[in-house]
């Protein structure tokens, strides 16, 4: 514990408030820290507020109307908070969206020249190819037919290889299990921590498959209601038994007896 | 302040479904209308004829499209070319001598026909391609118009409307054109009001936001997006008619070309899709600012004793009234019959934060 | 049926197709890069030609030197149009864009109508009259010279969409959202989309004035550079080509036939009706992206 107040955390948000069209309070003063080189997950129903807190820290919220009312966010120490999405992505941060939006009409190949950095030589921009190829065989595989035809895991890879060329420092992604069946996800997650592990890559992660996600993180973060309720490492987490009743599916199946007593519980938690 | 409520709160479904939910919106409807009706004792004939008669008539002519376009979501680039249907049917017929009464309607109803044709587009592509379709039929109307000498009125291609008669009047003043004008925007516009509180209004707005999820719960798209073509293009055919009938005098194909429908376009766009005080202020902007900046322009120009080439004068209207478009697009993308909502709501809780529904 | 005069309004009718695809590129180039339909390219064209003259005649430049100039002011124009009038209008509906092209059409074509003048003037190109034959067939030589603009325009433009910066224009096309979250500046590549295509309206402005004089009436391409785009796939630049050299001798040769039976003019009908079967044939043209839809 005491390693992690010293060292700087690569991002940190300090209770962030979002506003979007000016009415709606989406998120209500979250507060996250990305310690370097760490996995994180952001774990939450849907409609919590996992998603707009990532756009807050990508800098995407503009696109939909939104904005950041309240609070900082801090990236290598720097304010980013009114930055454009576009400085954010220069100075290292990268989002991969919801739902796997690859760039339909373009194959694999001119999916990531697309996001390469402008300053990128061609050699760097194929050595980083490569390297993205390997670590999705599948991809090198189909890397010049048209992106809308690959399968949804195969466009999962993309959309994260995709990142990976911007050369980010801390990558973001918003449900990438979203749709794929068991046996892809537990890849696609071995990939990113493979990833995570070999680049010393700090990844924040949102995810509602909180199962396999606690599996690859160091620690998380429990949002409901636009709230942080609840952080910790991966394993107290794992632990906690309103997680499990709640997000795990519960070891014992569901004592009706105790059913109030759990949205008790879980009211008092937010 | 002037709204003596704070917010709009239903108690009933009564007041839910009136047509003005917000009384001084009824008040102001009244006042309104109250001008229009003694507007001919209040305005010289000038201002009578050559502002609000047109007006008038182009509002009844927007709202049309606005049915089409703002309620059910269907842009059309060719609705001149439909107001021309209607304009040559009824005063080929008021020619022929039939009642005018009756050769509105032949004029409506001939719109009609040829207006649910643009349906059939309709029902076929959406959005952009819509348009681009709609845009090539009233080149194709147009192409008709001019190369038919039957239609349009021998080798000057003008047509001279005869004698407009109402239930047994004739009708010749600047006053009895203004009335029929009046009377007809009256119609459509409470046929407007109504539209939203009735079954087709909500059939309309729903093949609008998403035509097979209105399909889905058991709106049949097909009939609404035809019926909603047929009903526009009655008021354009009848309001083409009047304009020519107490407006033009005189028939030309100009007067109904492609400019035109960008031009109507362009006022219930302006003025708000799917809001009808909306297509009032935007007929009223489109139809009446570039004049007035022009007014203004040659007046200040000769104050000033500038000389302003006449080329550049005549050209100023364009200029302004595109520019009023970009502006009012980048102001309100939603168009000023929003940005009276907005202004409305604003008041209404004034001098508190704004309304929240 | 004369097989020469055939073939004589054939190939003049592709070579005029190839001058609508001049115009078109303008079109497609921003629609493949914004997915927004600009009907402004009429107006653009007009102050393209416009802005040549007024360097080269009422400044006293010479034509090689107020050619490029005018591109460079147009460029920026074009720039300048995204920044003022489409960026705020990111994301909204069709009907909103495809009025705000049209608000953007009716003022340049105001706006340049009351600085210079309605009267139609000449551009004076110095491409001789004489005319030229193709073995026994005759065609004009601005004609040819405009074909040859458009094809080397085509070229430049098919390798633009293959180098990185073509790339990342056509990512903007498929998702703003996405191309936002790995830090391509969407609004910069929008407007480099209008900054082209208005580069490409000045050699349109260029040719068209030399053909059919400088004056308003260079707006009125719009119908025929529509239904080029449109036949050939609103995104796909080839597709503007080969559907320019289609329409043209379907016009030419059409025009042929019709026009003894109707009178005259029969041009803009066969145009028109080009663009309604396409719309209601084939919407995406000929090469045209299919949207992909996987379920």
């Amino acid at each position: 514990m005491q390693e992690k107040v010293e060292a700087q955390p690569i991002l940190s948000m300090n209770s962030v408030e979002v506003l979007y069209d000016n009415v709606m309070l989406a998120i209500k003063g979250v507060s996250v820290q990305v310690p370097q080189g760490e996995m994180i997950a952001l774990l939450g129903s849907n409609g919590a507020g996992k998603s707009t807190t990532l756009k807050a820290i990508s800098g995407l919220l503009k696109a939909e109307r939104g904005r950041v009312s309240r609070g900082e966010i801090k990236f290598e120490g720097t304010d980013i908070t009114g930055m454009l999405a576009q400085n954010r992505v220069d100075m290292g941060i990268c989002h991969v969206i919801e739902g796997r939006r690859v760039f339909e009409h373009l194959t694999p190949d001119e999916n990531l020249t697309a996001a390469a950095p402008t300053g990128m030589s061609r050699s760097d921009l194929n050595a980083e190819k490569e390297k993205i190829y390997n670590y999705f065989p599948r991809l090198a595989e189909r890397r010049n037919s048209l992106s809308g035809y690959l399968s949804g895991g195969e466009q999962q890879m993309l959309a994260i290889g995709r990142a990976l060329v911007t050369q980010p420092k801390l990558l973001m992604l918003d449900e990438p299990s979203l749709g794929l069946a068991p046996f892809l996800v537990a890849e696609i997650f071995g990939i990113l921590q493979k990833i995570n592990q070999d680049e010393g890559m700090s990844v924040l992660l949102v995810e509602q498959n909180a199962l396999a996600a606690l599996e690859i993180v160091s620690e998380g973060y429990l949002i409901e209601n636009g709230r942080v309720v609840m952080n910790g490492t991966a394993e107290a987490l794992k632990s906690n038994s309103d997680i499990q009743e709640f997000y795990l599916g519960g070891g014992e199946g569901t004592d009706f007896h105790n059913v109030k007593h759990y949205s008790r519980r879980k009211r008092w938690l937010s | 302040m002037f709204y003596r409520l704070s917010g709009v709160h239903h108690a009933n479904y009564v007041s839910d479904s009136r047509i003005f939910k917000v009384p001084a919106d009824r008040n102001l409807a009244i006042f309104v209308f109250l001008f229009g009706l003694a507007a001919p004792f209040l305005l010289p004939s000038l201002y009578l004829n050559s502002y609000m008669l047109p007006w008038l008539i182009w509002t009844a002519a927007a709202l049309g499209l606005n049915l089409v376009t703002g309620w059910a979501g269907q842009l059309h680039l060719g609705y001149a070319a439909v107001m021309a249907v209607g304009a040559y049917s009824a005063i080929h017929a008021a020619r022929f001598g039939v009642p005018w009464e009756f050769a509105l309607i032949i004029g409506g109803l001939a719109s009609s026909v040829i207006g649910s044709l643009f349906a059939f587009a309709a029902l076929r592509v959406k959005g952009l391609y819509l348009a681009l379709t709609t845009l090539a039929m009233q080149f194709v109307m147009d192409w008709v118009l001019t190369h038919s000498p039957a239609i349009s009125g021998g080798s000057h291609a003008s047509l001279q409307s005869p004698t407009l008669a109402l239930l047994g009047q004739d009708i010749t003043s600047d006053t009895g054109y203004y009335y029929v004008a009046f009377g007809w925007c009256l119609l459509v516009t409470i046929f407007m009001l109504n539209l939203k509180r009735t079954g087709l209004g909500r059939a309309l707005v729903a093949v609008r936001e998403k035509d097979f999820a209105a399909a889905i719960l058991g709106v049949n798209s097909f009939y609404y997006k035809i019926l909603a073509f047929a009903a526009s293009s009655f008021i354009a055919g009848v309001s083409g008619a009047l304009l020519v009938a107490t407006f033009f005098f005189l028939a030309a194909p100009e007067q109904f070309s492609v400019a035109v429908s960008i031009q109507v376009l362009a006022m219930v766009i302006v003025g708000g899709l799917g809001s009808i005080i909306g297509s009032y202020l935007g007929v009223a902007l489109i139809l009446l600012v570039p004049g007035l900046v022009n007014g203004i322009v040659a007046g200040g120009s000769q104050s000033l004793g500038m000389q302003i080439n006449v080329e550049t004068l005549a050209h100023i209207p364009n200029a302004v009234y595109g520019a009023l478009i970009v502006i009012i697009l980048l102001i309100e993308p939603l168009g000023l019959g929003k940005l009276y909502g907005n202004i409305r709501d604003y008041l209404m809780v004034w001098p508190f934060d704004q309304l929240r529904k | 049926m004369d097989w020469i005069f055939l073939s004589e309004l054939a190939i003049n009718g592709a070579l005029t197709g190839l001058l609508y695809s001049l115009f078109a590129i303008g079109l497609v180039l921003i629609y493949k890069a914004s997915s927004v339909p600009n009907l402004a390219q009429g107006g653009l064209t007009m102050v393209g030609a416009y802005v040549v003259l007024a360097l080269s005649h009422d400044a006293g430049l010479p034509l090689w030197l107020a050619i490029p100039l005018a591109a460079v002011i147009m460029f920026g124009l074009g720039f300048g149009i995204e920044r003022v009038a489409l960026r705020r209008l990111a994301g909204r509906p069709v009907v909103m864009i495809l009025m705000m092209t049209l608000g953007l059409d009716i003022f340049l074509r105001g706006t340049t109508l009351a600085i210079w003048g309605g009267t139609s003037r000449s551009m004076e190109l110095g491409v001789s009259y004489e005319p030229f034959f193709l073995g026994d067939i005759f065609v004009s030589r601005i004609h040819l010279v405009g074909a040859g603009v458009a094809i080397s325009l085509f070229v430049a433009f098919m390798l633009f969409f293959r180098s990185r910066t073509g790339i990342k224009l056509r990512a903007i096309a498929d998702d703003y959202m996405a191309s936002w979250s790995v830090g391509i500046s969407v609004e910069r590549g929008v407007g480099l989309s209008w900054a082209l295509a208005s580069v490409v309206a000045v050699a349109a402005g260029v040719i068209w004035g030399e053909i059919q004089g400088v004056d308003q009436a260079l707006s009125l391409l719009l119908l025929k550079g529509l239904t080029v785009a449109v036949l050939g796939g609103l995104d796909s630049i080839l597709g503007a080509v080969v559907a320019g050299i289609i329409l043209g001798i379907i016009e030419n040769v059409g025009a042929d036939f019709l026009d003894p039976l109707v009178g005259g003019g029969s041009r803009e009908l066969i145009v028109a009706a080009v663009l309604i079967l396409t719309v209601m044939i084939r919407p995406h043209g000929l090469f045209g992206r299919h949207d992909i839809e996987r379920v």
